[in-house]
C-alpha cells in the first residue's frame, strides 16, 4: 500500500517558501530584554532554582551532547546554553543576588541574539545531557526556559515563527487543515481503510499531524488499520487532529496552551476514554506529561502513545499479527521525548519482537540514546542544516554498529531527519515507522 | 591577641556563623521558590523511592557515558575520598570536632592521613590544571570555579606544612591553616562549594521527576 505522499524534495521547497514569506520582528532592544526577563521570571520555579544553584560547571554535559561531540565547539556545551538564565537568576532572583549583582553582567539584546543559535540551532532539547549530570540537573529544562525568553524577545527562527503564527491563527500547519485531512480520509476509504472522521462520541480519539498528512499518509493509514483490526471504537476530529505543538517547540506559551486546549476540549466533548497519540515524540511529551498541568485540571481520559497501545493490544490478544520467520533484524531508534522524557522504551521493542524480528541495539540506547539530530521540529530550520548533518553522522555510526537490516522509529520528526541525513550521506539502510511495520504485518 | 588566638577564637566563630547563616539562607531561597503542582497521571507512584534512588544512581555514570567521562569520574572519587579521610580521620581534627560537638570517633594513623592529604592535594591541583586547559572547562569557567578550588587547596597545603613543621614556626603555620579554613567556610555559601549541600535536593528532585515518567534517573 502506498498513498500519494509529498516527496522530501517538495517538502523542502515548501519550507523554503515559508522562510521567504516572513520579515524579522521589529522591537527595541530595551523591549526585547524586558520581555525576555519577564519570561525567565515566569518560568523560573523552585526546581530550576535548585538546578541553577547546584551546577558544578564540571562540563560533563558536553560529553553527552551530539552537537559538541560532532564539532568539538565548546560553546555547544549544554551548561553554556543556559548561561543566560543562570546570569538572570544570579542577578535578579537568587538569595545571594545582592552579592552576585556586583560582578554578574546584565542581559543585553546582543546576548539574546547570540543565544538564538545556541538554543535553537545547536540544541534539540533531547535531554541526553540530563542523563549524564552528576548533580541530576535537568539541563534541557533550563535551556527550554532560555527558548521561552528568546521567543518572547522575538529571537525565534523564521520558520518556527511562521508556523507558530499559522497554528495559532488558522489552526493549520503547512497549509494542512480539516479539508486536507478529509481528502486523505476519503482516499483511504477508497482503499477500504475506514477512517471514522468527526464522530460525536467514541472511546478513542486518534490525533495525527500535518507532517503525516503530507509526507507519511501511510502512517495514518497504518494507525487506522491497527485500530480497526483491534476493533476499537475510535474517531479522528477534523478540527482537532493536530498533535504537533509549535508553541512548545518554539517556546511560545499562548500558542502551546491554545493547541492543547483545542485537543482537550474536543476530547471531553467526545467523551473519550483514551487519547491516542501518533508517531510524534514532542506530542507525547506535551499531551502525556504537560497538558494537565498547563490546563490546570486533571484529565479524565488516558493519554497513550501508539507503541504503548499496540503493545497492550498484543498482550490482550486483540491484534492478530503475522510473525516473520525470515530472521529480519531491526534497530529501534528511541525518540528522546518518548524514551528518556516519556518512559516508553520497552513497549516498541516488545512489539517488534512480537513480529518475530530480531531487535539489535545501538551502543547507546533507551534513556541514553543519541538524538536523531533534529528533535523538536528542528528539521524545519535552514540555519541548523549543517549541524544536523554532523549529528546524523554519529547516529549513522551507531546504526552501523548495530548492523540491522532496517531502522524503525516511533517519531515522524526523527524519521524525517534520518531520511534526510541518509539521503545526504548516501546511506542505504531503510528507515521506517513502527506503526507501518506493524500494519504491514497484520493478519487480516 | 596573637594570630593563633584570633584564628582559633573570634575568627573561627565569625566564619562558622557566616557559613551556617549563608548556607541556610541560600538553601531557603532556592527551595522555597514555588513550582506548580504536576497534574499529569504518574506512571510510578512511589516518588520518594525514585528520589532516593537518584541520590545513589547519579554517583555512577550510565554505561553509555562511562568512557567519555572516565577521567572526571575517577578523579572525582579520588578527590572526595581523600578529602573526607583527611578531614574526618586526623586525630587533631577529631579533637577539634569533639570540642564543638561533644563527641569524637576513632582516628587513623597520622601517616595514612598524610598520604591521603597529599593525594587530595595532588588531585585537586590536577583538576585545577585541567580547568585551566581543557577547552570546555576553560571556556565555561568563571572566578567562582577557580576561587572555590583555591580556598580548599590552601587549607590542605597549610595543614600538610603544619603537620610536617615545614616553612615556619608551628604556631604560625597552624594559625594560617585555621585562617585558611575560615576563608573557605566564609566562601562556602557564596560559591559552588555549596554543591556539597545541594547534591541531595538536586538529585532527589531529578529522581522524582524522572520516576514520575517511569524513567530511571
Amino acid at each position: 500500500m502506498s498513498n500519494e505522499a509529498m516527496s522530501l524534495q517538495d517538502f523542502r521547497g515548501l519550507l523554503e517558501k515559508l522562510r521567504a514569506g516572513i520579515a524579522p520582528r521589529e522591537m527595541s532592544d530595551e523591549e526585547r530584554v524586558r520581555r525576555a526577563k519577564k519570561a525567565f521570571m515566569q518560568k523560573l520555579n523552585g526546581h530550576r532554582a535548585v538546578d541553577l544553584d547546584s551546577c558544578l560547571q564540571c562540563g560533563m554535559c558536553a560529553e553527552a551532547c551530539h552537537f559538541y561531540e560532532a564539532t568539538q565547539n565548546e560553546t555547544y556545551a549544554p551548561v553554556y546554553k543556559f548561561r543566560l538564565l543562570r546570569r538572570f537568576y544570579r542577578r535578579e532572583m537568587s538569595p545571594m543576588r545582592w552579592f552576585y549583582r556586583v560582578f554578574t553582567p546584565d542581559i543585553t539584546a546582543e546576548d539574546l541574539q547570540n543565544w538564538q543559535h545556541l538554543v535553537y540551532d545547536a540544541c534539540t532539547g533531547c535531554g541526553r545531557c540530563d542523563m549524564i549530570c552528576p548533580m541530576g540537573i535537568k539541563i534541557s529544562a533550563s535551556i527550554r526556559v532560555v527558548r521561552h525568553g528568546l521567543a518572547a524577545a522575538g529571537f525565534v527562527p523564521p520558520e518556527m515563527r511562521v508556523l507558530r503564527n499559522e497554528q495559532r491563527d488558522q489552526n493549520t500547519l503547512f497549509g494542512v487543515g480539516a479539508e486536507q485531512l478529509k481528502a486523505l480520509a476519503a482516499r483511504l476509504g477508497e482503499q477500504g481503510i475506514d477512517v471514522p472522521l468527526d464522530r460525536e462520541q467514541a472511546d478513542v480519539m486518534l490525533l495525527t499531524t500535518a507532517v503525516e498528512v503530507l509526507l507519511f499518509p501511510d502512517a495514518l493509514a497504518a494507525n487506522a488499520r491497527i485500530l480497526n483490526s483491534a476493533g476499537a471504537d475510535w474517531t479522528i476530529q477534523s478540527d482537532a487532529f493536530e498533535a504537533t505543538n509549535i508553541g512548545i517547540i518554539s517556546g511560545d506559551d499562548p500558542t502551546m496552551k491554545l493547541a492543547i486546549r483545542r485537543i482537550v476540549d474536543k476530547a471531553k466533548a467526545c467523551g473519550i476514554k483514551t487519547l491516542l497519540l501518533p508517531e510524534s515524540g514532542h506530542a507525547y511529551q506535551t499531551m502525556r506529561w504537560e497538558a494537565a498541568t498547563e490546563m490546570n485540571e486533571s484529565l479524565s481520559f488516558e493519554i497513550v502513545s501508539m507503541p504503548e497501545f499496540i503493545a497492550s493490544e498484543i498482550k490482550a490478544n486483540r491484534l492478530n499479527l503475522k510473525r516473520q520467520s525470515n530472521g529480519a533484524s531491526v534497530t529501534y531508534h528511541d525518540p528522546c521525548r518518548l524514551s528518556r522524557k516519556g518512559g516508553v522504551t520497552q513497549q516498541p521493542r516488545d512489539v517488534l519482537e512480537a513480529l518475530g524480528m530480531e531487535v539489535r541495539e545501538t551502543p547507546s540506547n533507551r534513556r541514553e540514546n543519541y538524538c536523531c539530530g533534529s528533535g523538536c521540529g528542528e528539521f524545519v530550520m535552514q540555519s541548523s542544516a549543517n549541524l544536523r548533518q554532523k549529528a546524523f553522522e554519529i547516529k549513522k555510526g551507531e546504526f552501523e554498529e548495530a548492523g540491522a537490516d532496517t531502522v524503525v522509529t516511533g517519531c515522524a520528526n526523527c524519521r524525517i531527519n534520518l531520511l534526510i541525513g541518509a539521503e545526504k550521506s548516501g546511506w542505504q539502510t531503510p528507515v521506517t515507522s513502527l506503526v507501518e511495520t506493524v500494519a504491514a504485518n497484520l493478519a487480516d | 591577641m596573637t594570630l593563633l588566638e584570633f584564628a582559633s577564637g573570634p575568627g573561627l566563630q565569625w566564619a562558622l556563623w557566616i557559613f551556617v547563616f549563608g548556607v541556610v539562607w541560600r538553601l531557603i531561597g532556592a527551595l522555597f521558590l514555588l513550582a506548580r503542582k504536576d497534574l499529569s497521571k504518574p506512571r510510578r507512584h512511589n516518588s520518594v523511592a525514585a528520589g532516593l534512588g537518584a541520590i545513589w544512581s547519579r554517583s555512577t555514570p550510565a554505561h553509555a557515558f562511562e568512557k567519555r567521562i572516565l577521567f572526571q569520574h575517577v578523579t572525582g572519587y579520588a578527590w572526595h575520598f581523600a578529602l573526607f579521610i583527611s578531614v574526618l580521620f586526623f586525630a587533631p581534627h577529631i579533637l577539634f570536632f569533639e570540642s564543638v560537638l561533644g563527641f569524637g570517633w576513632p582516628h587513623l594513623p597520622n601517616t595514612i592521613v598524610m598520604v591521603t592529604a597529599i593525594i587530595a592535594t595532588a588531585v585537586l591541583i590536577t583538576l585545577l590544571i585541567r580547568r585551566a586547559t581543557h577547552p570546555v572547562q576553560r571556556f565555561i569557567s568563571n572566578a567562582d570555579d577557580y576561587i572555590s578550588i583555591v580556598v580548599v587547596l590552601i587549607p590542605l597545603v597549610t595543614g600538610i606544612l603544619a603537620f610536617a613543621h615545614v616553612g615556619g614556626r608551628y604556631e604560625t603555620l597552624l594559625a594560617l591553616h585555621l585562617l585558611s579554613v575560615e576563608v573557605m567556610l566564609i566562601w562556602f555559601p557564596f560559591g559552588k562549594l555549596m554543591h556539597a549541600i545541594m547534591t541531595m535536593p538536586a538529585r532527589y528532585q531529578a529522581g522524582t521527576a524522572f520516576g514520575r515518567r517511569g524513567v530511571k534517573a
